[in-house]
């Protein structure tokens, strides 16, 4: 066989790094040598410059490459692992003291709750930036916003749409649940670092519509989470969640 | 030359990134709603395997929330960025298995077969039509070998093996394919 390994890049006028870059952009490189190309990477400005300029020269090929649909579940399974923690949170080095009871897996756990929605639901709390200005303005008007809230297995349960105009929430249940005898399910709303607020005990059989009291519309914006939980019959007693949470999804303009 | 000016598309997709990057979960939601089927099928083509593609989309979706802060929209359009990193997830899950299995013998010697261009038709971009016509002023085989490393992630050699060619003779294929059509991309002759 030819002298593959041989470093030379065998053309004229092309440099060795010019060659590593232009095989790492292109993907051809064997596990190892990709390995200590990832490493150059790292260290080394003037070959993360000659990668990325490959890389965008190729780009456009992906034009030519259909889309393909990922299936719905899976949104569900990346929110629970990334609307849980904030990226600069995920940056540093250590995890933020916990600072309240919404903070406590184990609390969570023990109430038989997924540990991904634990995580999205107490993430979904600390997730606002720090600095970041506090509460929006109550939301009087504006586009409807929907939200899918899905169980910890990521399977969707039932769909949410809140109009601001009239003030009330819409419910298409997607899959059969059943909160159980003297059970009834809650609905919360977590919005930023705030703990979750109370929408009220709700009826989620089809295309039943909950009318939220307008004092409470604040927080029903982009990007807040709703939540229902498993509660006596009533509400919570406590005005924090006290049973199960069933169902987490975080709500968008539709 | 002709002025790169982003895309509204491209201009969005910053904002939302740079939204993500100070925790807006909705801004994600709509990056992914926005991106995932165009990653989803970048990643099918290098892994066929449905459930492992999944994966792996999971995977640079969540390298996308956390890696947010680090995009740099004077560097690389959003859909680039996002689509190295998944290109570059599943040809690390590819790596990562002990052995391929061989490519069928139907596709062997498939790459003198491989158009100069099959994707021309579909591509929008005025980027994307150059490539085109760049990769088409190429040998043919060379054109394909460059289309397979990079859509399929293969290796030198695999692709080597797979074609019956030395590897050298593939590399330097694939090399002086690529410095030519730099070449016309960047105006000058190659």
């Amino acid at each position: 066989m030819s002298a593959a390994s041989t470093p030379d890049s065998g053309l004229t006028g092309l440099t060795e790094d010019e060659a590593l870059a232009m095989d790492y952009a292109l993907g051809a490189l064997g596990r190892a040598e990709r390995k200590a190309a990832e490493l150059r990477l790292v260290g080394d400005p003037e070959f993360r410059a000659r990668v990325e300029r490959w890389q965008q020269q190729l780009a456009p090929l992906d034009e030519g490459t259909a889309p393909v649909a990922p299936p719905a579940s899976l949104w569900a399974a990346i929110a629970a692992e990334t609307i849980s923690v904030a990226p600069r949170a995920a940056a540093a080095p250590a995890p933020a003291p916990a600072r309240g009871w919404w903070h406590n897996l184990a609390l969570w756990r023990g109430l038989g709750i997924g540990a991904p929605v634990a995580a999205a639901i107490a993430g979904a709390m600390i997730s606002a930036p720090p600095g970041a200005p506090d509460l929006a303005p109550a939301v009087a008007e504006g586009p409807t916003l929907r939200a899918t809230l899905a169980g910890s297995d990521g399977k969707p349960l039932l769909a949410a749409a809140y109009d601001p105009a009239s003030g009330q929430v819409r419910f298409a249940p997607v899959a059969q649940s059943d909160a159980g005898a003297g059970k009834v399910p809650e609905l919360w709303v977590i919005e930023g670092s705030n703990p979750p607020r109370s929408l009220g005990v709700i009826d989620i059989s089809a295309g039943s519509a909950h009318s939220i009291p307008k004092g409470r519309l604040a927080g029903l914006k982009e990007g807040s989470i709703l939540a229902i939980s498993i509660e006596p019959i009533g509400g919570s007693p406590t005005g924090a969640p006290t049973g199960p949470v069933i169902a987490t999804g975080a709500l968008a303009a539709g | 030359m002709s002025s790169q000016q982003p895309s509204a598309g491209a201009a969005e997709l910053s904002r939302l990134l740079l939204r993500a990057a100070d925790g807006d979960a909705a801004a994600f939601q709509i990056f992914y709603d926005r991106t995932s089927a165009k990653l989803f099928g970048v990643i099918l083509r290098i892994l066929p395997e449905r459930q492992e593609a999944e994966d792996v989309l999971q995977e640079v979706f969540v390298t996308v929330w956390r890696k947010a802060a680090t995009f740099d929209p004077a560097r690389a359009s959003p859909i680039t960025w996002a689509a190295t990193i998944a290109r570059n997830r599943a040809i690390d899950r590819l790596r990562a298995r002990p052995a391929r299995p061989m490519a069928p013998v139907e596709d062997a010697l498939g790459l003198a077969d491989d158009g100069p261009a099959p994707d021309a038709g579909l591509v929008a971009s005025q980027e994307a039509r150059r490539l085109a016509q760049a990769l088409a002023q190429l040998e043919p085989r060379h054109a394909a070998a460059i289309r397979a490393c990079y859509f399929e992630g293969v290796t030198y050699d695999e692709l080597a093996a797979r074609e019956q060619v030395p590897v050298g003779t593939l590399k330097s294929w694939v090399r002086r394919g690529l410095m030519r059509m730099r070449g016309h991309l960047e105006g000058g002759e190659a």
